[in-house]
């Protein structure tokens, strides 16, 4: 299957992304889940202390103000005296006063004398029935704590107590398998102090609030703990007291909207606090949602554990912050996301952009064309590429241009030689003729001069035959190489002796610069003495009187394929020149520029058929009337190639 | 001095009888090998003037009959198109010498009597 580049590109970038807002999302919940749970628990935990300081410190108030009360002349006069009536109008004073529910007087011997409430004068045979009043009168001191009173008392008390101590349990919730049952008992905040008239005891203040639905105390608490601060439109704080394992009073939201009395506590709260009287701190369900919860043993004033006392916080406020948290970070992943595709679209178009480019061009490359269109060169690497891709295109033309002309020559020469062989066999011997009978009739004596003359003309005629003949002749000849190791410098330097007196009488210089620490070449000496021959008697013929020609050798690499090590030989003219349209046609046989009679046109034919054969090649520079160069250049080794080409 | 020629090309034939004969040559002529082969047999020439290409039977082939029945011989070999290796081959099959045609009348001369009697006299013709 095919992936685009830029798809790819794309699909990375996002994927990183994915992968880094995944990886910081879940570290992030995981650090605010640690970090705000523990801070959630201290801070419940410090609530729960801050809303038993408070209870205890009602506790003091209760005592405190009966104490007070038990202080004054008049009061104890009036139990002195048994003023009943007096002293109920004072415990009523004393129950606004201080916010009790119940307060009355007992008797020193443990009768009560009279009481707030509907039973204000009971009979002389009624007995405080609680422990309290006795464990007072027992041990004449003051004491205060949490009490539980039976429904009996409540009842004798004050009815309307009891009814407000009775509350359904609602075991629903929570683990309580005992179905639908009824509280009845109440849980106080109470006290009481002995009257003492003058170091004799007169009797025993009691007084108390009753907890069960005790809507001022809790809310009193919550404002304790809670700061009022409020979380999405509610109260934060939530406080509860618990008789037993059951909510007494408390502002949870219950069923209904009611506030969540009777329901219970789970039975691993009860079991810990109540049974083991530890502190129980957690992520807790009540009534409607999940509280961050703690929960603390109430005992009362016989040490026994008789309640509990819960503050908690919804964890929704802490789920508030996470959710924030969390919505930010998507936030972020999405924004990176958003970024990471944008910048991959960029680049991967930039990428992408130049790469179909490089594929139409290849494309028209196949189809033939050289100068495909790369498009804008990039400022990168792909502009490296796509500059690399064009000179390669370039270069793959120039060599095939090369190495079609070469082929082109060289099929050129061997069908020209083939012909011109054929031709020259069978113009030899009819030739022959001619001259033997033009040379016969020239030997008599007996012609007329005239005659002779025309005679001449055809002796001369068939002279210039036979040149041209044996130009073909050469040239069509693939004669065998003899090579041995050469210095070309010396062999080049015989050709220059050769030619220097011809240059000398036309007013030409030759000089000549060989090559230093040139290797020795193999080559076919005769052969390549003509080549070098008919070039430099091209130059001389090419050059002017007073111009003159180098001659210079050094060591070159073939420019073409693997390189090869060879040596150049290169001639240097200041003549005519070759104009642009020659050049192609300067090494076709027949191919001359000179007057007729002058040259055959096959000389440099010859010369490269020389060179080649020895896997050389010759190259041609020049400029009309500035003069020409022409390169020879031969390996040091020949190839086997070359070998087999010869002869 | 005898001499005999064998070429299949009768203006090559003619045109060294023609020469020749002026220069005092006795020339017999042959169109082929086989015929210059029964001619040696009857009369036994001091020279031989041979061409390399000729159907049937080539210059080669005559040259090693020659060689094999009559040594002693000497032979010219001509050719209108010689390479180094026909040049080769022939010198050695015993070829006195090598005559590139065309050529005129007096390198033909010059030739012959440099080989009927040495070199000594007369310069060497074109030997390529």
């Amino acid at each position: 299957m095919f992936y685009s580049t830029r798809a790819k590109l794309l699909a990375g970038f996002l994927g990183v992304t994915l992968f880094l807002g995944a990886v910081s999302l879940l570290a992030g919940v995981h650090l605010i889940d640690r970090n705000v749970r523990g801070e959630a628990l201290t801070h419940v935990r410090q609530d729960l202390n801050s809303a038993h300081e408070m209870y205890l410190s009602r506790v003091r108030q209760v005592k405190t103000a009966l104490s007070i009360t038990t202080l004054g002349f008049a009061f104890i006069s009036s139990v002195s005296e048994r003023n009943t009536t007096d002293l109920v109008l004072r415990l009523e004073r004393l129950s606004r006063l201080a916010e009790l529910d119940f307060a009355g007087i007992l008797s020193e011997d443990g009768r009560t004398l009279c009481r707030t409430g509907p039973y204000a004068f009971p009979g002389p045979g009624a007995r405080g029935p609680h422990r309290l009043a006795e464990a007072v009168l027992d041990q004449r001191v003051p004491l205060s704590g949490t009490l539980v009173l039976e429904r009996d008392f409540l009842l004798s008390e004050n009815p309307e107590l009891a009814e407000r101590a009775r509350i359904t349990i609602s075991g629903g919730s929570h683990a309580g398998t005992d179905g639908v049952r009824e509280l009845t008992d109440g849980m106080a905040v109470a006290a009481a102090v002995p009257i003492f008239d003058a170091a004799r005891l007169v009797g025993v203040l009691y007084g108390g609030i009753l907890l069960n639905r005790s809507e001022f105390f809790v809310d009193a608490l919550r404002a304790a703990v809670s700061h009022g601060e409020p979380v999405k439109g509610e109260s934060v704080g939530t406080a509860a007291l618990l008789l037993n394992d059951v909510y007494i009073a408390t502002n949870l939201a219950g069923a209904e909207g009611r506030r969540g009395l009777g329901l219970r506590a789970a039975a691993a709260v009860q079991e810990q606090v109540l049974g083991q009287g530890k502190l129980w701190v957690d992520r807790e369900f009540v009534a409607r949602e999940h509280y961050i919860a703690a929960y603390r043993p109430i005992e009362d004033m016989f040490g026994r554990r008789v309640g509990m006392l819960f503050v908690g916080v919804p964890e929704a406020k802490f789920s508030h912050i996470r959710g924030q948290v969390l919505q930010f970070f998507i936030l972020i992943t999405l924004a990176g996301m958003g970024l990471a595709a944008a910048t991959g679209i960029v680049i991967a178009r930039r990428i992408s952009a130049p790469i179909q480019w490089l594929i139409q061009a290849s494309q028209q490359v196949r189809e033939g064309s050289l100068t495909p269109d790369l498009g804008p060169l990039q400022k990168s690497e792909m502009g490296l590429l796509q500059k690399a891709f064009g000179e390669m295109v370039e270069a793959m033309g120039r060599r095939r241009a090369a190495s079609e002309l070469r082929i082109i020559q060289s099929e050129k020469q061997a069908s020209i030689g083939k012909l011109a062989a054929g031709v020259a066999h069978e113009i030899n011997n009819p030739l022959t003729g001619v001259l033997t009978y033009t040379h016969m009739l020239l030997r008599r004596q007996d012609i007329a001069s005239d005659v002779r003359a025309d005679l001449q003309v055809i002796a001369e005629a068939t002279e210039r035959v036979r040149k041209i003949v044996k130009g073909l002749l050469d040239f069509s000849r693939q004669t065998k190489l003899d090579p041995e190791p050469t210095d070309v410098n010396r062999l080049a330097a015989a050709v220059i002796s050769l030619v220097e007196n011809q240059a000398l009488v036309k007013g030409v210089t030759i000089t000549f610069s060989p090559g230093e620490n040139l290797p020795r070449v193999t080559l076919d000496r005769n052969q390549i003495q003509s080549v070098f021959i008919n070039i430099l008697v091209n130059s001389l013929d090419a050059t002017e009187a007073g111009g003159h020609i180098r001659v210079f050798t050094a060591a070159s690499l073939s420019g073409e394929g693997a390189a090869q090590e060879g040596i150049e030989i290169t001639f240097a003219d200041t003549g005519c020149g070759i104009p642009p349209e020659n050049l192609n046609k300067l090494f076709d046989p027949f191919f001359t520029t000179k007057g007729v009679g002058q040259g055959t046109g096959l000389g440099l034919s010859v010369s490269l058929g020389i060179v080649q054969r020895h896997g050389g090649h010759i190259r041609v520079q020049s400029e009309v009337g500035k003069g020409s160069r022409f390169f020879i250049w031969l390996p040091i080794q020949r190839r086997a190639e070359h070998e087999s080409a010869g002869g | 001095m005898k001499v005999l020629v064998v070429d299949d090309e009768p203006i090559v034939l003619k045109s060294c009888r023609r020469v020749l004969e002026s220069e005092g040559w006795e020339v017999t002529c042959a169109p082929s090998v086989a015929e210059a082969l029964t001619i040696i047999d009857h009369m036994t020439p001091e020279l031989l003037l041979i061409d390399v290409k000729m159907p049937v039977h080539d210059g080669m082939y005559l040259m090693r009959q020659v060689r094999d029945q009559h040594p002693g011989i000497p032979i010219i070999v001509m050719s209108g198109y010689a390479t180094s290796e026909t040049i080769k081959e022939a010198e050695g099959l015993g070829a006195a010498i090598f005559l590139p045609k065309p050529f005129t009348p007096d390198e033909l001369a010059k030739t012959l009597h440099s080989v009927a009697h040495g070199p000594l006299t007369q310069p060497k013709g074109e030997t390529s």
